[in-house]
């Protein structure tokens, strides 16, 4: 076959191919197109039918909601005025005014255009307005007797909707309020319905069932304000409907529906009554309007079709002779464009691993190690891969030592570094913004070196949606750096710490200095200055004895002052030790307050000692400081405390306390001043003071409270304060100590055991925790806090036969002191029954007159367990729980007492204080002085030495020891009393173990002196 | 040259101006003359009544010819004009005759005008109050009560203007500011020193226009009877008058029976009832109040002579513009109530602030009548009532 006719084949068979397309594309375009037109029409008559079908429905589910909602409308309105008429008050009906201000208030509240009362001569009440309504509503002219919904067609204003209620029992200026209502504008009433669709297919309107026509706007061919079943009458209704069904439908209220033509539209119509009215709401839908727009849309839908089809086959066709063309060109463009790419690639795979053989030598170099990690598109991480050089740097040789994985890693990890190692990690590869950069510092656990600090740092290529690709990073190894960093860090808080203390003992130094310097010059300018006063007045024994009063004030200020920062810097200085020795805490606590009792009488306070639960009351602790401490802040209380306040110590044993041991708390609280928060913060610094102490004028020293913290916390336990400005303060000290003996006995008291009790104390803790111990030892406790309710109780006891064996009544009680209500008991009881005065003062001025009224016993608050059982188990004798100190005299007359003191100052008071007391006195300049004296003395010639302790030549301790090892036997057992500006207790102690018999410090208390010289002489 | 040219023209476009300028001066001239000449005839009552018979020319037609005179016979779309209340708030005290349903649409005129001056900030507290049937002596009580709560102005539609003229005059010297208001005035002729008057100035020319236009379609024979309404209101007094000079002009024309039905449908019913059962050959029925149009059509319609006996009267009661509609009336004078109230509640103001009538307001502010025949009844309905059928 030659070209030619290979040529004409070519041809022959190009043209057929294209007759085939060409009659192939024709039948398959005319086959779419009758298709579509065919599929169309289907689709309108369909449409057609089912519209009808579904507007049916859709009437008559329209015209059902609408019509509730207008329901719903009135009901509201309905609500509107009988929550209004509920909130009316007398003071709104008080005038014009104020009825008209509340009914402008409800008329905005609601938004209706009239809210009015109506009376019952028909004068109607508004917001602005007195009008007479008879004639213009029409309701007004029948009784009405329950809510009712008119539509008024009141002269010129729109239909209006009136809501009336019946009223009942309000009066308004001599008339009574019949009805309430309101006035809304039916087309405000309606407005929330939508009485016509946007496309002018559906209306709705309301009418009477009477046909008039309510709502006042046009309803489709209907004009507005015509009679709707008038209008029907005129309408061509279809076959299936008639008007007569129409009209019994809307007299009786009845949904239905009709279809019609009316003024040449096919309508169909569909009405419903809504409750609690003649009202019918109507919908009405043009059948037409709705065919028109399926045909139309039916025909825009297949002409469409047409257009759709033909430019399918049409783009069909370019398309497919483009991609003939551009598959051509482009095979030829791949071929070339593969070799291009070929040689690119090794060349980029040759300059690839010039650089990895580069970064080898980096990484060597600087000590780092390479990682990399491998993600796919959802951020899981496909691999993950570790270097050699990392490997080598935490001690691992190869990949089975060190597996490519996270966990070989991870595992390593110090725990405290974990988290925020995983979190750097996470942010990083989160971070699809990819500006994040991973940099972070932590302890791995190397093989051979232990803990070591790395930096690791790393970036991630990203896709374009910025998922990541693959993260790469670096280790190195920092841990040196790091160790070096720890140092200086340690040695710059060091200096940092050894800095703030200089300065604070820097501080501190300057603060006591001024606080020294002004606390001391204080009393001092008053000793000074009255000395002098009293120079210039000596003549004037008054003013003298006034001024030498203020004298002693100020100087035993100056003294306790003296003691205080003596005692601070002693235990500043750990010089104090705590001593432990068997204590009676109900003796600390009579002991305290025998002391504080003058005080307390001479500043009219009330104090009460409290004790409850107290099971162990012999502990094991130092007694001397334990006294300090509650002397300290009872002494703080009553200084605060105004006369008339109250001041009280409580003693409480905690149950938390190990075995051998007991736990207390002791709370000191008084009604005093109080302390301002700010001071509270301080309050156990030293030498801070309240300044309202200080502009009031209460002395101190400002150290009280720091000691008494300072001996707490000696003693392992605890201070804290409670207090509030013009109320008072509490502190609560909480200590434990070991007990010493066991509980005290808490068995019941056989004789006791069922017997009545009855306490009587105005004070309710001293009844709770009398009645807590009678109901211990067995007996049935009752308690009062009144006199008076006591003499009652006991006359119930007395008729109910079930008498009290003990009466425990305190002595002051407000509605009737204790005496009293003693003789009044007795007079009902006889003298059998014990009767135990409970008090906290001196009973001595009244204890004639208390023993004459009946009174058995006095017993001393504060009470403890084992006072009450001794008290109640004692037979019943006539005796006192006071123990008399019967004071011996011993007379000093004719004394003779050798005085060892240097300074002569010193030996001119002490000679003046003891000749007064009727000593004889002989002096000795210093100790040799005095053991030379001593030695040629007669005896006789001396009953007692006092002796200094700092004198030159030879010290007291030195003189003592020589005299208490001579051989002259009248003097080696003479009394020594050292009397010595060493106050301390290591003095004291020295003073003994040198032989001597007391020990007085100075200055000199001239009472105290007086009390040692008597018991050492007696 | 060209410059004087220039020149030249411009002098004739400025004469040219003055020209047009002057021509619209005197047209503007003669349209104020028209006016005022109209205004004139219109408010001077007295001027009308001493008109010679002759000169009372009957309506040429018996139709609304233009539908715009329906439209504004009663003027809904009233707006408050320019004047400033010189204070935030004013109390006033409005009585009138008889509670019925002519003061309550002058009662909607007040509460729309106070509704328009609190949109501006001002409040208008009112009492609109009257007795349930007229009694000049209850209207004395009323105002003499009023004058001791210190109302701003009291406004009273006068009962009767011989007993009520006393009592206003003593209000007025007492310092009481006292105008009146709607149907009735009792003007300083009649020796009353009231401020001004807000209402109907020309009752007498509404009873003149009714009767003719009744006359009219009689064809100026017949005999009727007049329902006037309260004795003594001047308002129905007038009316009254206005029907008997008319008929007097002529000659077939006969009054044969007046009644006083107090404004009350029930009595013009009766009444009505009586004079067809006691007169065979009534041929109209004349009413000068609002409710004796209802009670003699009732009646009327009643004794099947609708077709028969011509009724005109006053008014815009429902009840009465549906029997306009249905041919059973023949013409009803409806006066603008609205307007009424709302200009009352204007003029009161401007009282309360101490101005006196003249540039502020007239001593009587006229408002109109409107004559409606049945082909105007339905629009009239739709108007007052949103009523078509």
């Amino acid at each position: 076959m030659n070209q030619s006719q290979q040529n004409n084949i070519n041809k022959k068979q190009k043209k057929q191919t294209i007759t085939y397309g060409i009659v192939g594309g024709s039948i398959i375009a005319a086959i779419l197109l009758i298709t579509t037109i065919w599929v169309s029409n289907n689709a309108r008559v369909s449409t057609n039918q089912a519209v009808n079908k579904v507007s049916e429905f859709y009437l008559e589910e329209l015209a059902g909601r609408r019509a509730q909602v207008v329901s719903e409308e009135l009901k509201n309105n309905f609500a509107y005025i009988n929550n209004a008429l509920e909130v009316l008050e007398d003071s709104d009906l008080q005038s014009q005014e104020t009825l008209r201000t509340f009914l402008g208030k409800v008329k905005r509240l609601y938004g209706v255009d009239k809210f009015a009362l109506i009376d019952e001569n028909g004068i109607v009440y508004t917001e602005h307005s007195t009008t007479s309504g008879l004639s213009q509503y029409n309701f007004l002219s029948e009784e009405l007797t329950e809510p009712i919904v008119r539509v008024a067609n009141l002269y010129g204003v729109q239909k209006q909707v009136i809501l009336a209620v019946p009223v009942k029992n309000i009066a308004f200026q001599d008339s009574q309020i019949k009805i309430c209502f309101i006035q809304i504008s039916i087309d405000k009433m309606l407005s929330s319905l939508t009485l016509q669709t946007n496309y002018n297919e559906t209306y709705c309107s309301i009418y009477h069932r009477n046909g008039e026509d309510l709502a006042g706007g046009d309803f489709g061919n209907f004009k507005a304000g015509n009679n709707l079943l008038l209008s029907l009458m005129e309408a061509n209704i279809d076959n299936e409907f008639s008007y007569e069904q129409v009209e019994n439908d809307f007299i009786n209220g009845k949904l239905g529906q009709i279809s019609f033509n009316y003024h040449g539209s096919h309508q169909t119509l569909c009405y419903i009554p809504i409750e609690n009215t003649n009202w019918m709401l109507t919908i009405l839908i043009r059948d037409n309007v709705i065919s028109d727009h399926i045909s139309s849309i039916s025909s825009d839908m297949m002409y469409r079709g047409v257009i759709q089809i033909a430019i399918i086959v049409l783009v069909i066709i370019i398309v497919f002779l483009a991609l003939i063309h551009q598959s051509k060109n482009h095979s030829k463009i791949l071929l070339e464009q593969a070799k291009s790419d070929g040689d690119k690639i090794r060349a980029a795979l040759a300059q690839i691993e010039r650089e990895q053989a580069a970064m080898e030598n980096i990484h060597t170099a600087m000590g780092s190690g390479l990682w990399s990690m491998e993600f796919d598109e959802k951020a899981q991480m496909l691999s993950c891969t570790w270097s050699d050089a990392f490997r080598e740097m935490v001690g691992y040789k190869n990949e089975e030592d060190f597996p490519n994985k996270l966990e070989s890693w991870f595992d390593l990890l110090h725990e405290e570094d974990k988290a925020g190692v995983a979190k750097e990690y996470w942010d990083t590869v989160r971070d699809y913004t990819g500006e994040k950069t991973y940099d972070v510092e932590y302890r791995l656990l190397t093989k051979h070196a232990g803990w070591r600090w790395f930096h690791a740092a790393g970036r991630l290529s990203r896709r374009e949606d910025g998922s990541p690709i693959t993260f790469v990073g670096l280790f190195v190894d920092i841990d040196d750096e790091k160790k070096m960093e720890e140092q200086l860090e340690k040695h710059k808080l060091d200096l940092e710490d050894a800095l703030a203390a200089a300065q604070h003992a820097n501080r501190a130094k300057t603060t006591f200095l001024n606080n020294m310097s002004h606390d001391i010059r204080t009393p001092m300018n008053a000793i000074i200055g009255f000395t002098s006063l009293a120079a210039a007045h000596i003549d004037n024994i008054e003013q003298v004895q006034d001024y030498l009063s203020k004298i002693t004030t100020s100087s035993n200020h100056l003294l306790s002052l003296i003691n205080d920062v003596l005692d601070m810097s002693r235990i500043e200085s750990g010089k104090v030790k705590i001593e432990e020795k068997e204590t009676s805490l109900p003796e600390v606590m009579h002991d305290l307050k025998t002391i504080v009792q003058a005080d307390i009488t001479s500043k009219q306070l009330e104090f009460y000692i409290d004790t409850a639960d107290v099971v162990n009351e012999h502990v094991l602790c130092d007694k001397l400081r334990l006294n300090q401490v509650l002397l300290n802040l009872l002494s703080n209380a009553m200084k605060f405390t105004k006369p008339g306040g109250i001041v009280g110590v409580r003693i409480l044993q905690k149950g938390n306390a190990p075995e051998g041991w007991a736990s207390y708390e002791f709370q000191v609280k008084d009604t005093g001043i109080g302390m301002s928060k700010e001071f509270l913060e301080h309050v156990f610094e030293p030498f801070e003071r309240e300044r309202t102490s200080t502009v009031s004028g209460i002395q101190g020293t400002g150290l009280g409270m720091a000691i008494t913290k300072n001996i707490v916390d000696m003693m392992d336990g605890k201070i804290s304060v409670v207090s509030e400005e013009g109320k008072g303060t509490t502190f609560t000290v909480s200590l434990q100590f070991r007990t010493c003996s066991g509980p005290v006995i808490q068995e019941v008291v056989p004789q006791l055991k069922g017997l009545r009790a009855l306490v009587a104390d105005d004070d309710f803790n001293t009844c709770s925790s009398v009645t807590q111990m009678l109901s211990v030892i067995g007996m049935r406790p009752d308690w009062t806090t009144s006199g008076k309710e006591a003499i009652l109780r006991v006359k119930l006891a007395e008729e109910q036969n079930d008498e009290y064996a003990a009466y425990i009544i305190d002595w002051l009680m407000p509605d009737m002191n204790g005496i009293e209500v003693v003789r009044r008991i007795r007079g009902i009881i006889g003298e059998d029954k014990p009767i135990i005065i409970l008090t906290a003062y001196d009973w001595a001025d009244i204890e004639e007159e208390a023993r004459n009224a009946g009174v058995t016993a006095f017993c001393s608050k504060p009470i403890f367990l084992s006072e009450l059982r001794e008290i109640l188990e004692s037979p019943f004798v006539i005796q006192s729980t006071k123990t008399e100190i019967l004071e011996e005299n011993v007379s000093f007359e004719g004394k003779k007492i050798l005085l060892v003191e240097d300074n002569e100052i010193n030996q001119e008071i002490a000679i003046e204080i003891l000749q007064e007391a009727g000593f004889i006195m002989d002096v000795a300049d210093d100790g040799s002085s005095a053991v030379e004296k001593i030695k040629t003395a007669k005896a006789g010639q001396y009953d007692l030495i006092l002796m200094a302790i700092q004198m030159p030549i030879m010290d007291g301790y030195e003189a003592t020891r020589q005299i208490r090892a001579l051989d002259n036997s009248a003097f080696t057992n003479i009394p020594i009393i050292a009397m010595t500006a060493n106050a301390f207790d290591e003095d004291r102690k020295a003073a003994f173990a040198a032989g001597m018999n007391g020990h007085i410090a100075k200055p000199i208390n001239i009472p105290k002196l007086m009390e040692l010289l008597r018991e050492i002489l007696k | 040259m060209l410059k004087k040219m220039f020149k030249n023209k411009t002098e004739k476009k400025k004469l040219k101006t003055k020209k047009f300028i002057f021509m619209v001066y005197i047209i503007a001239f003669c349209i104020w003359s028209f006016g005022v000449t109209g205004c004139d005839n219109k408010v001077d009552n007295q001027t009308l009544r001493e008109l010679d018979k002759s000169n009372l020319e009957a309506p040429s037609d018996e139709s609304n010819k233009n539908s715009e005179d329906i439209a504004h016979a009663v003027d809904f779309n009233h707006e408050l004009d320019g004047y400033k209340p010189l204070k935030k708030k004013y109390n006033f005290y409005f009585t009138y005759k008889t509670v019925h349903p002519w003061w309550d649409a002058v009662a909607l005129g007040i509460e729309d005008a106070a509704k328009q001056y609190e949109e501006k900030g001002i409040i208008i507290d009112y009492e609109y109050l009257a007795p349930n049937a007229a009694s000049a002596e209850n209207q004395i009580k009323r105002l003499s009560a009023a004058s001791l709560q210190g109302f701003d102005v009291i406004g009273v539609d006068v009962a009767d203007v011989d007993v009520v003229t006393p009592v206003i005059n003593e209000l007025i010297e007492d310092g009481q500011k006292v105008m009146t208001f709607s149907s009735s005035d009792a003007a300083k002729e009649d020796g009353c020193n009231r401020i001004a008057y807000v209402g109907n100035t020309h009752n007498y020319e509404d009873g003149v226009e009714l009767t003719e236009a009744l006359c009219k379609k009689l064809g100026y024979s017949g005999k009727i009877v007049v329902l006037v309404g309260t004795k003594g209101a001047p308002c129905h007094e007038d009316r009254a008058l206005g029907v008997q000079h008319v008929i007097a002009k002529y000659p077939n024309m006969e009054i044969i029976e007046m009644a006083y039905d107090e404004d009350i449908v029930e009595k013009a019913y009766d009444f009505t009832k009586e004079f067809l059962a006691r007169y065979k050959d009534i041929a109209g029925i004349v009413c000068c109040n609002m409710s004796n149009p209802v009670g003699a059509a009732r009646a009327v319609l009643e004794a099947e002579k609708e077709d028969e006996i011509v009724i005109v009267g006053m008014d815009h009661d429902q009840e009465a513009l549906q029997y306009l509609r249905d041919g059973i009336i023949y013409a009803l004078g409806v006066q603008d109530c609205y307007s009424i109230g709302f200009d009352t509640v204007q003029v009161a103001i401007k009282i309360a602030d101490g101005l006196l009538p003249g540039e502020a307001y007239p001593e009587k502010t006229e408002e109109t009548t409107t004559i409606i025949y049945q082909d105007g009844a339905k629009e009239m309905l739709r108007t007052l009532y949103g009523e078509m059928d």
